[in-house]
């Protein structure tokens, strides 16, 4: 029995010695990134590096959030603005994604729409297509129409990006609702919008946090299209606003990563306290991101 | 249906003109589309001209290639980390619902803050990695881990890596889950070991899973951009330059449109080949795994 037993006892601590790699892995840089914003530059930069800071300071964090005045404090005041328009945007294509998204999917999950394959595959084609290449033509476009610089530009352009995933994500999470419970809607005398929005929505929750949860962190998250589409004062969202910070000499990296942890925060909170949700609706429709 | 036409079908076609035709944005005459009283620019039909540019242009094919290296060693990296992470999370152990949430942590970060931590981890002044390698006697002086192209190129893939793997780790994890246990208490009655049942047992069930990574990390391989906005800018030179880059640096920076699209509209056949191949092969796997 003893080998056997000592045997079992190795394999444990080599599990648990993998899994504080694979903790350290995960999650480590993303508290550097936290102590390097409760930091001083200078203690940074001292060496050899002291992985405690020897000293704690939220200035950084009263910078940019204008309380306190320093030299780059032009560009540290586009950040809480900014933040109102990813705030703005990421709301407003949630709740078009949630409206049309959903009934959408619910329409392909239940009816024989025309055309149903050639525009299911043409919906998962847009999936596999680069975003990029649509940039050029939303730029000269959105130019044409008055739309560049504007929030409502950037909102129907992140629509068109994210549109075809919820679609996915919710028609298979109505395809795992029986259809017998919208028969007996029906047969109770509603019709089938009724059917829809008062039996089976209301089952639908956790479908709907997952595709709610995962639009809003995509158009957080959103970087390229922002910087290209609205580049006048006061009209994008935080991370290209960020991102010009960090292409600044002259600012100090902890500044920046104070920043960049502020601008983190919403989008990591949202998916920690919606993760069961998220998780199963994203490995049932199997989303790239 | 008819509004995602609008907003997608409407502006590929009109990106896919683009490449055709020799894109002045400075001019605000020339011919025209009117529609509803917007007035969309049509430029002039210059043919497969700035194709033929493109495809004569040693530039490109640089980025061509570096582009196959980054997709290649991306795709391997995220394979094979996402799944050593999917096994060590699929043992028993205490906490195991916390660590399943620590997986989100990197995936749930825009890719701009991605770029600054690391930033953070890797600067030659105040990087971390250079502060530990330094205080355990490893380096002499703080190295600069994106002064040289390749090693560069390399960092990018693995912070590429880092950001994308917990996504494939959650999805090996759902598809772990549906393995029937008596599989493996008749592989442990049979005699078989840890990797033998790997081996034998995960692995073969995993099958559909691995391809979809691979599809997907191939896929977000080719168009990874942001990054690289923030950690390199192509640079130095020109030695982090991938095709996405190449084609973004050539529309938005340098205002030149219509090679821009093109060489955007190159990366779009390739990802929508190699997607076509893999299915090509993997359907031909699965048949011959049921014959």
């Amino acid at each position: 029995m003893r080998p056997i037993a000592l045997k079992r006892r190795a394999n444990r601590t080599v599990v648990y010695a993998l899994l504080a790699l694979v903790a350290l892995w995960l999650v480590g840089p993303f508290l550097w990134l936290f102590v390097t914003s409760v930091s001083y530059q200078r203690n940074l930069l001292a060496r050899p590096l002291a992985f405690i800071p020897p000293e704690i300071t939220f200035d950084n964090y009263r910078r940019i959030l204008g309380l306190v005045r320093f030299h780059a404090e032009l560009q540290a005041a586009k950040i809480l603005p900014s933040m109102l328009n990813s705030v703005i945007v990421a709301i407003a294509v949630t709740i078009v994604n949630l409206i049309v998204g959903t009934t959408a999917g619910y329409a392909y999950a239940r009816f024989r729409v025309p055309l149903k394959m050639l525009s299911l595959f043409a919906l998962l084609f847009t999936r596999m297509l680069p975003t990029i290449v649509l940039i050029p033509a939303y730029f000269l476009l959105f130019k044409a129409l008055g739309l560049q610089n504007t929030l409502t530009g950037l909102v129907l352009a992140y629509c068109s990006f994210t549109l075809p995933f919820t679609i996915w994500i919710m028609k298979a999470y109505f395809e795992t609702i029986p259809a017998d419970l919208d028969k007996s809607a029906l047969v109770d005398g509603c019709n089938r919008l009724q059917a829809y929005y008062r039996v089976v929505l209301p089952v639908s929750g956790p479908g709907l946090v997952a595709g709610g949860a995962f639009t809003f962190m995509l158009c957080w998250n959103e970087f390229i299209v922002a910087q290209v589409l609205n580049t006048k004062l006061g009209t994008t969202t935080l991370p290209p606003v960020i991102a010009g910070m960090n292409a600044q000499i002259n600012i100090d990296y902890s500044v920046i990563a104070a920043s960049g942890f502020l601008s983190a925060l919403p989008a990591v909170l949202l998916v920690l306290a919606f993760q069961k949700y998220m998780v199963q609706g994203l490995t049932a429709g199997s989303v790239k991101g | 249906m008819l509004v995602i036409c609008l907003v997608i079908v409407f502006p590929l076609a009109y990106s896919l003109w683009m490449s055709f035709a020799d894109v002045n944005l400075l001019r605000a005459t020339g011919p025209a589309l009117e529609l509803f009283g917007v007035r969309i620019p049509l430029f002039r039909y210059v043919g497969l001209q700035n194709y033929a540019r493109l495809l004569a242009d040693p530039l490109y094919w640089d980025a061509f290639w570096r582009t196959a290296y980054f997709v290649g060693a991306f795709v391997c990296e995220t394979t094979v980390v996402g799944l050593g992470m999917a096994l060590v999370l699929q043992e028993r152990f205490l906490g195991r619902p916390l660590m399943r949430s620590l997986l989100l942590i990197p995936w749930s970060l825009s890719r701009v803050v991605v770029g600054l931590l690391w930033i953070g981890i890797l600067d030659v002044e105040f990087g971390a990695l250079n502060g530990l390698l330094y205080k355990a006697g490893l380096i002499e002086s703080y190295v600069s881990f994106l002064k040289s192209g390749f090693s560069a190129l390399n960092v990018l893939v693995s912070v590429y890596m880092w950001n994308q793997a917990p996504f494939a780790t959650l999805l090996l994890l759902a598809g772990m889950q549906s393995i029937p246990m008596e599989l493996y208490m008749a592989a442990e009655v049979d005699g078989a070991g840890y990797w033998q049942r790997l081996r034998y047992v995960t692995l073969p069930a995993l099958r559909g899973i691995l391809f979809l990574i691979l599809v997907v990390s191939t896929v977000n391989g080719f168009l990874m951009l942001d990054l690289i906005y923030i950690l390199t800018m192509g640079g130095p030179g020109n030695e982090t330059t991938t095709i996405s880059w190449l084609g973004f640096q050539t529309a938005f920076q340098f205002f030149k449109f219509g090679p821009g699209t093109a060489i955007l509209y190159t990366l779009t056949v390739l990802c929508l080949l190699l997607t076509v191949v893999y299915h090509k092969i993997v359907f031909r796997r699965l048949e011959a795994a049921e014959l």
